[in-house]
């Protein structure tokens, strides 16, 4: 009979089986890299020659790192800064772009653009639009704003803010659609009950859109801090692979990216330095899970 | 001979580009017309990511039996025991190649020689007639010397209230090499650069920048580079291979006809494409011979005929008048004067010397030019980096 045919084929394993694929994937391509890097961070292998065990002698290496300092304050600032705009700046042109007006899908379209656009060749044109002889400057001087350039790629802080305007730039059209998706499933009638109780346009954003979309905005923050925890293209084409003038705009994964590769690398010294990331990654993270929790409760 | 091998798996070539590709499928069609029974298989490996490429090549056992490599990639590799010795497998080794070439390939510490010299190039000046005479310098009276330079620079940014430079690179280790400074002790072991001559030639670049004489932006590696500021003529100097000149002329005519050559200030640096041959080759007889054979003197001159600029690392090239007579035009007096240079040019650049020691050199030198540090603590603090960074 066909139906106890069927019954005989599912067996215990059956849905295990399914998952298969995705667990070897898993296992091959994240968890055994994960476990690699925490065991490899405590032996002094090389790029070409094999190494041996040393202890923790790379992470007491790390924190004797000048440059590792330097590089931790600019991608923790830099998380800092991009978190708060890239959470509510998408968000407010989801509001202005959720609306039915004339044109609007042209406007989606073109708020979209930056996310489409390569991230080495959005910082090759940022480069070119801030370099000492570029278009902003060259404005700049033209209209008698400054009378010598804006050092935007070689001074320390202009570089690491030029780098987050890049970033906010280029994100906040793939969160504005995100928005936008969570947007419509607040209730219209929260809104329109709490105008005829009096709120205004921004009690109404604070008090009805921030709490419906309260968890889609937890879900941003995570991705945005993991996302700049991890910054690398746009600090190493604005600021070259030296990071800026005298290595002081570094950030973590540059630092990574440097200790490892080559014929030489020190894939011991790298790998301690991606257990360094992973862990004040996992930071924010945490928090921002907790904040959740309690706004819940 | 090893061609009598007659091998019948293939030998594999790695290249870092196809843009000869009819020159190498001639070569690789004359060599098996040599060795009936032998296929070659050319892998092209683009020029990007190519380290990382040969690296997994080496550490999973297959690397190709003949690749090029150069120098200082080399010695990573035959640190790794990947490379075949090649002066005790090819006895006419020292005078079939220029001397300068075979020395980039043999390292303090191992003996042996482990590349044929492929091609080799150096640097020439290039000057901008039209802009020194703009601003004040004569072309007749060019920089000999470091010093000569610096006080022409300083005229040209006066002159020009700041527009133009004459300098547009920083320090590196060709100025420490010229400063008289060893970059390593004489066993290889260690860096040692940090001498006060180096720490004078910093101190030089610094009062220079300071007094602007070169871009503020000359200190990070996305500065444009001496080059392109030299094509829009913003800058006086730049320094390019044997036939820079023609090269701008496909591209700048008018630029092209403005530019003079002279010798490199200094000791010209040296160059060094070569192609080796993997130690743990299974045909290894046909892949010395095809290793030979792709770097003999025929083969060079005709592939420097397409990489122009560059020159053949044969000693049997020196004697061709191509190389040693000018016919009086710039373009000329540039293929001699690189020519020339080539018998005092010298690869400055340790082959243990690695990019992630030059960016922290660049980066403790743009440190010390913008008043961070000092000079010497600039360079203490890149010879210990260095030397941690060179490993055991």
């Amino acid at each position: 009979m066909p139906a106890r045919r069927r019954i005989r084929f599912q067996r215990w394993f059956s849905p295990w089986l399914l998952v298969v694929p995705a667990l070897l994937w898993l296992a091959v391509f994240s968890l055994w890299p994960a476990i690699n890097t925490g065991v490899l961070s405590f032996t002094n292998v090389r790029t070409l020659t094999g190494g041996e065990f040393v202890g923790l002698t790379n992470y007491a290496q790390m924190f004797q790192d000048p440059q590792l300092r330097d590089a931790i304050v600019n991608t923790v600032l830099y998380m800092l800064v991009c978190l708060p705009l890239l959470v509510f700046l998408p968000l407010l042109l989801a509001l202005l772009v959720e609306r039915q007006l004339p044109f609007i899908t042209f406007f989606r379209t073109v708020l979209y653009f930056p996310v489409i656009a390569s991230a080495v060749v959005v910082a090759l044109i940022w480069q070119w639009l801030l370099d000492e002889r570029g278009v902003v400057n060259g404005l700049a001087q033209q209209l008698n704003l400054t009378h010598a350039a804006v050092p935007f790629l070689t001074d320390r802080w202009l570089l690491l803010f030029s780098a987050i305007g890049l970033t906010v730039w280029k994100g906040v059209g793939y969160y504005m659609i995100i928005y936008l998706s969570a947007l419509g499933n607040v209730r219209q009638e929260l809104h329109e009950a709490a105008a005829v109780d009096g709120a205004g346009l921004i009690r109404r954003f604070w008090t009805v859109t921030v709490p419906g979309v309260r968890g889609t905005m937890v879900l941003v923050a995570v991705l945005i801090s993991v996302n700049a925890m991890r910054i690398f293209t746009e600090l190493y084409i604005l600021g070259g692979s030296t990071g800026g003038v005298g290595g002081q705009d570094v950030s973590v994964v540059m630092l990574i990216q440097g200790a490892g590769s080559g014929a030489n690398g020190q894939l011991g010294y790298a790998s301690a330095l991606s257990v360094l990331l992973f862990v004040i990654t996992v930071g924010p993270m945490i928090a921002l899970a907790r904040l959740n929790r309690s706004a819940d409760q | 001979m090893g061609v009598r091998s007659r091998a019948r798996s293939p030998i594999t070539w790695s290249l870092k580009n196809d843009k000869f590709t009819p020159y190498f499928t001639a070569l690789i069609k004359a060599f098996q017309a040599q060795h009936p029974g032998t296929k070659i298989n050319w892998i092209d490996q683009p020029g990007d990511g190519y380290e990382a490429k040969v690296s997994s090549q080496v550490s999973s056992g297959s690397l190709p039996d003949v690749v090029n490599l150069p120098p200082e990639f080399a010695y990573q590799v035959v640190q790794a025991g990947g490379l075949l010795d090649l002066s005790k497998n090819i006895p006419t080794l020292t005078q079939d190649y220029v001397k300068s070439g075979l020395n980039a390939y043999t390292y303090p510490g191992v003996s042996g020689t482990y590349g044929l010299p492929w091609y080799l190039g150096t640097d020439v000046n290039f000057w901008n007639t039209a802009l020194l005479q703009k601003d004040g310098l004569n072309p007749a009276n060019l920089p000999k010397t470091f010093d000569e330079l610096v006080a022409q620079a300083k005229i040209m940014h006066d002159k020009s209230g700041g527009r133009d430079y004459l300098m547009s690179r920083p320090p590196g280790i060709l100025d420490i090499y010229n400063s008289g400074t060893a970059m390593m002790s004489a066993d290889g072991k260690k860096f040692v650069f940090n001498t006060p001559a180096a720490e004078a030639i910093v101190d030089k670049y610094t009062a220079a920048f300071k007094a602007g004489y070169l871009p503020a932006d000359v200190l990070t590696k996305s500065y444009e580079g001496n080059s392109a500021l030299f094509v829009k003529q913003v800058v006086g100097w730049t320094t390019g291979t044997g036939n820079y000149i023609q090269g701008t002329a496909q591209t700048n005519p008018t630029l092209a006809k403005q530019i003079i050559p002279s010798p490199a200030i200094g000791t010209p640096p040296l160059y060094v494409q070569g192609i080796s041959v993997s130690a743990k080759s299974k045909n290894l007889p046909l892949a010395l011979a095809f290793a030979q054979f792709s770097t003999n003197n025929d083969n060079q001159v005709n592939f420097i005929k397409l990489a122009q600029g560059f020159l053949p690392g044969t000693t049997a090239a020196g004697s061709s008048p191509v190389y040693s007579k000018s016919d009086g035009t710039p373009q000329g007096d540039a293929a001699v004067i690189a020519y020339a240079s080539l018998k005092t040019a010298v690869n400055v650049k340790p082959a243990a010397w690695t990019d992630a020691m030059d960016t922290y050199l660049a980066q403790q030198i743009a440190l010390a030019m913008t008043g961070k540090q000092t000079s010497k603590q600039a360079l203490d603090n890149a010879v210990a980096k260095s030397n941690q960074l060179l490993g055991p």
